[in-house]
């Protein structure tokens, strides 16, 4: 594993990424419009619980949507380059601190929407946010391997969302717990065992993708 | 006479129960007193021994294709082996 | 001698159906008789853990070693866990209606972790069948079972921090240990538990020995 050879593989994603603006602006459209209709359907009347619920559902969605193409590159002509140059822990790492940034960015913009058209009341926003952060690393280093498998297997979207949810629940059902307790705003303390759960649970992810990579590389 | 015995095995059996239910939670004690148990007994041995006899002779089916196969395969590569001669 | 194990699962299954039913247990409320379908349902769902364990062992050695073989077995022993879980299933669904009145609650951990692992197995499958290239097929599926089976194993390990559960020993219901303190069921118990997974083995070793003779005939 190479720190430069990762900051360069980084690099070349984002500029790959803001070059083709059709697919980040798909993403943006997406997120929009799926909070329209929810905002639409619901009509402002909708309690704190499937309020964190629903918001959770949409994030889910799409981040798999986000991340469901991250290795549609790579089966082309640049893919066989990539082999050649890079090893595969490195390119894992990349595909994971790029999809974890992205879905950060995502969550934010889907708060962010969310907020202004359902509204919402979160009282300890700060616990929100590392919440966020940490969900959406797990997130990345779950269903960017899970992409690479897809892949593999013809790029199917369908494939790719049933391989990743029941693999995702642990994830979300922290996720969904910790953010329920920012919202009612209840104090650090009792958050502190979940953060701790949630981040080894991360590291454990990446771990795993680092170590199973490499077989789905070299074929 | 073997009527009374049974009506009086039963009356028992219903007592026995009765007393057990006023102050313990109910199993199935008259089902135990009248040996009906014995028959929910053997009806799951059997077939439960039906299951594992099918196994059994699965088991023995699949070795003889093994062994089959086995002696197949070694008989045609000497058969190619002599071929090549 | 080697076919011990299968004779010592018929004999264990067989010894747990007469004292399961005809030896004594403790009188409790709402469990009632009821209390004997421990002998019958828990053994089930550690024989498909079991086989989920050898799943993963041979997909694992697999990946290390890239031997064809390997990853049929780890296939196999993916199938006889899955064909466990429905008896385990239904049993528990039997049960649960009895004891707490439904068949099926969204408030236990153990019934979402079991629903989580199923959920998984059926994408293992479908993944597997989606493949058509051999080699990429079983590098692939070997890779998400392991990734499926850790995540798994954590989620049946944090949920129920999360829950409380309806099961024994979770969240103020009476434990378990409470009636593996009756010498009288343990002695059922644990000979119920090897029985089953003997005879998932047994299963498995069939099942196994099938698919090797299928691919022994594709290779020639």
């Amino acid at each position: 594993m190479n720190l430069n050879q990762i900051s360069t593989l980084i690099k070349k994603e984002f500029l790959l990424e803001f070059r083709q603006k059709a697919s980040l602006g798909g993403i943006l459209v997406y997120v929009a419009a799926t909070v329209f209709i929810s905002a639409l359907s619901f009509k402002g009347q909708i309690h704190t619980h499937e309020w964190n619920a629903l918001f959770w559902v949409i994030l889910l969605f799409a981040s798999v949507t986000i991340s469901s193409k991250s290795f549609l590159k790579e089966t082309k002509g640049l893919g066989l380059f990539n082999y050649v140059y890079y090893s595969a822990r490195t390119f894992i790492m990349a595909k994971i601190i790029f999809n974890m940034v992205l879905m950060l960015i995502i969550s934010l913009i889907t708060l962010f929407f969310y907020i202004w058209f359902i509204g919402g009341n979160i009282q300890n926003f700060s616990l929100f946010f590392i919440t966020l952060a940490l969900s959406s690393t797990g997130f990345a280093g779950v269903l960017s391997l899970m992409s690479a498998i897809a892949s593999k297997a013809n790029n199917n979207f369908a494939l790719m969302s049933i391989l990743s949810f029941p693999v995702l629940m642990p994830m979300v059902m922290i996720s969904i717990r910790l953010s329920r307790q920012a919202i009612d705003g209840l104090s650090w303390s009792v958050s502190y065992d979940f953060l701790l759960i949630l981040a080894a649970l991360n590291v454990l992810v990446i771990m795993l993708a680092n170590l199973l990579f490499p077989y789905l590389w070299n074929d | 006479m073997i009527n009374k015995i049974y009506f009086i095995a039963f009356l028992f059996a219903a007592l026995v129960t009765n007393a057990q239910e006023a102050t313990q939670p109910q199993m199935a004690d008259g089902m135990r007193a009248e040996g009906k148990i014995y028959v929910v007994v053997a009806v799951m041995a059997v077939i439960f021994l039906c299951v594992a006899a099918y196994l059994f002779r699965i088991d023995k089916k699949l070795k003889k294709l093994e062994d089959d196969l086995k002696n197949n395969t070694s008989t045609s590569s000497v058969t190619d082996k002599e071929k090549k001669k | 001698m080697k076919n011990w194990y299968k004779i010592l699962s018929v004999l264990l299954i067989l010894y747990t159906i007469f004292l399961g039913l005809l030896g004594s247990v403790p009188r409790l409320d709402i469990l009632n008789e009821t209390i004997r379908n421990l002998y019958y349902h828990v053994p089930i769902w550690f024989a498909m853990l079991f086989m989920m364990s050898v799943s993963i062992w041979y997909a694992i050695k697999y990946l290390l070693s890239s031997n064809a073989v390997h990853e049929v077995k780890s296939f196999t022993a993916a199938k006889v866990g899955f064909f466990l879980s429905i008896p385990g299933i239904i049993t528990g669904c039997l049960w649960a209606k009895f004891t707490w009145g439904t068949y099926w609650t969204f408030q236990d951990p153990k019934l979402n972790g079991v629903a989580i692992g199923i959920l998984i197995y059926m994408a293992y499958f479908i993944l597997r069948s989606s493949i058509t290239d051999e080699l990429k097929r079983a590098r692939i599926s070997a890779v998400y079972n392991i990734f499926a089976y850790v995540m798994l194993i954590v989620f049946i390990m944090i949920l129920p921090r999360l829950t409380d559960s309806l099961h024994p020993g979770n969240g103020g219901n009476p434990a378990f240990g409470k009636y593996d303190l009756d010498n009288n069921m343990r002695l059922v118990f644990y000979p119920a538990i090897i029985g089953w997974i003997c005879f998932s083995w047994w299963i498995f070793n069939v099942k196994n020995r099938i698919a090797q003779l299928n691919l022994k005939l594709n290779d020639q």
